[in-house]
């Protein structure tokens, strides 16, 4: 039997789906996203949350960076 | 065989950023019709326009047969070129069939044979050897123009007339064009018009805002090529005149006497884009400007490099050099053009301004911002490097590196996750199964991704039910 799914593929750098891990089990989205956790770099996820999560992405990226310049 | 529909087939946003396209003279020419294309070359300024746009090799054909009545056995054109260069050959017979330049012909020995467009033919021989009619009519009829403009002053015309466009399409309230440009602007995509509103840029509008003179106004010209017919303007006749008017000199009149109707009009808007000096709107002579001139030339080369440095090397133009880096990420603009200083505003936050200069500052949020906008890095860069100050030429690299390589590095923060959609295929249940299927998307070339040791595939949505209609066919033979 073979199982068919649709849904997005994800390819990223191994922290960044670390990132997608925690995302996934905290709900933080509302709900679980990952369809089945490929490998080191790849996931498959539900298509819906791709806009939210680029938000996602956005917010952390925003909070691990500093000013790097003074006025 | 169970199929789990997860959810619906979204129609999904992938490519995030859109890339602004600007197809070169013969990309465009080759996508007309065989018969508008005809008719085009029936003009001598076309052909000559076509030639001179044709690759070395190409133009080398061209010549040697541009006196031949009789067609010319292939195997004999085939000779032409050594068998290393065969992919020049390629590429060059490629060009000429495209344009319809030439075309094959059966010679009386049955063999095929090449034969140049015999109305191209005739056309070029008039461009190149005289005769034929004059191509514009020279306002010599007309007697001295008591308003006879100079060279400079027709350069200082066109390019006001052009950053009134780039004005209003940043929305500088002093800005106001035509009706006819605001919609030819919103058609091409660069600005868009919500319902009873003012006209705002688009995406595509902020990276035409960073190319360089010349591919600007060859990129609006396309737009307005395109949607010339639903205008009800003739095609042909148009594009004659453009292809004309980049042969005529610069700093001398031209007599409107004999135009058509559309022509004219045409010509009303060839004013506002700065491209034809006009006194009057009923002024029965014009002078061509430095834009119409290199419009179409140089159009197919690398469009930062010759034609554009004949537009921005104008005099009483701010475009060269006037931006200073610094590696604090500041910007200093030397310019008290309002326009310059919006672009730069583009992408960094604006510091301080002084009558002669501005100080601006790149920050990571700028630069976000920029390019949540759909401004790419690489145009960032460029925009900066092409605008260097005298100075910062000196050295090398133009811009310090850390800045440089930082904007990249923003740009790439935002791309760390690739998105692909596509339609997962696991629990297999033996690895022969896995194979077979897996070869199959293979060959079809609708494979994405696979994990041999787990037996898990992604195929793309597009090839999905093939890949399920083998699976299928597959079982019933077992």
């Amino acid at each position: 039997m073979v199982n068919v799914l649709k849904g997005v593929l994800v390819e990223c750098d191994p922290a960044m789906k670390q990132f997608l891990l925690y995302l996934d089990e905290t709900s933080a989205l509302g709900k679980k996203f990952i369809i089945q956790d490929l490998d080191d770099t790849h996931v498959f996820i539900l298509a819906e949350v791709v806009q939210i999560l680029q938000e996602k992405v956005g917010e952390l990226m925003d909070q691990n960076s500093f000013p790097i310049t003074q006025k | 065989y169970a199929e789990v529909m997860l959810c619906e087939c979204y129609p999904l946003k992938m490519k995030l950023r859109v890339q602004l396209q600007c197809k070169n003279l013969h990309e465009y020419l080759r996508e007309l019709s065989p018969d508008i294309l005809d008719r085009l070359y029936n003009h001598p300024a076309t052909c000559l326009a076509v030639y001179r746009e044709l690759p070395a090799l190409a133009k080398n054909y061209v010549m040697r047969m541009l006196f031949l009545d009789h067609p010319l056995p292939q195997a004999a054109v085939a000779l032409w070129v050594k068998k290393d260069c065969q992919k020049d050959h390629d590429r060059c017979v490629s060009v000429l069939t495209g344009l319809r330049l030439w075309h094959s012909q059966q010679l009386q020995g049955g063999l095929q044979g090449m034969v140049l467009n015999p109305v191209f033919k005739d056309n070029l021989r008039t461009a190149l050897l005289g005769g034929g009619k004059t191509w514009a009519d020279e306002g010599s009829g007309l007697g001295p123009d008591r308003h006879a403009r100079d060279v400079e002053s027709l350069d200082r015309y066109a390019m006001e007339r052009w950053e009134v466009i780039l004005h209003f399409m940043v929305g500088s309230p002093s800005a106001a064009v035509s009706q006819d440009l605001a919609r030819l602007l919103i058609q091409a995509g660069l600005m868009r018009s919500e319902a009873g509103e003012a006209p705002c840029i688009t995406s595509a509008g902020f990276q035409f805002l960073l190319l360089d003179t010349a591919s600007q106004l060859w990129y609006i010209t396309l737009q307005y090529l395109n949607t010339a017919q639903s205008r009800g303007m003739d095609l042909v006749e148009i594009l004659s005149f453009l292809f004309q008017l980049s042969f005529s000199t610069l700093g001398r009149d031209y007599s409107v006497e004999g135009m058509s109707e559309s022509l004219l009009t045409f010509l009303q808007h060839l004013r506002e884009f700065g491209l034809v000096f006009q006194r009057k709107r009923k002024s029965r002579r014009y002078y061509p400007t430095r834009l119409a001139i290199t419009l179409a030339a140089g159009i197919t080369a690398n469009p930062s490099s010759s034609s554009s440095s004949a537009v921005n090397g104008t005099p009483g133009t701010a475009d060269s050099g006037f931006i200073v880096v610094e590696t604090n990420y500041r910007v200093y603009a030397y310019t008290n053009s309002e326009l310059q200083i919006a672009l730069v505003a583009l992408f960094s936050e604006m510091l301080y301004r002084f009558p002669n200069v501005v100080v601006a500052q790149v920050t990571r949020e700028s630069v976000q911002q920029a390019i949540a906008n759909g401004i790419t890095a690489q145009q960032i860069i460029h925009f900066l490097r092409t605008r260097a100050h005298p100075v910062m030429l000196k050295q090398t690299p133009v811009l310090p590196p850390t800045i440089t390589d930082q904007i990249r590095l923003w740009e790439l923060e935002r791309d760390r996750l690739q998105f692909t959609e596509g339609v997962l295929y696991n629990q297999f249940l033996s690895q022969a199964d896995f194979e077979v299927l897996r070869d199959r998307a293979q060959g079809l070339g609708v494979l994405v991704w696979q994990n041999a040791p787990h037996r898990v595939m992604v195929v793309t949505p597009h090839g999905h039910s093939e890949v399920k209609r083998f699976w299928k066919r597959q079982k019933s033979h077992t």
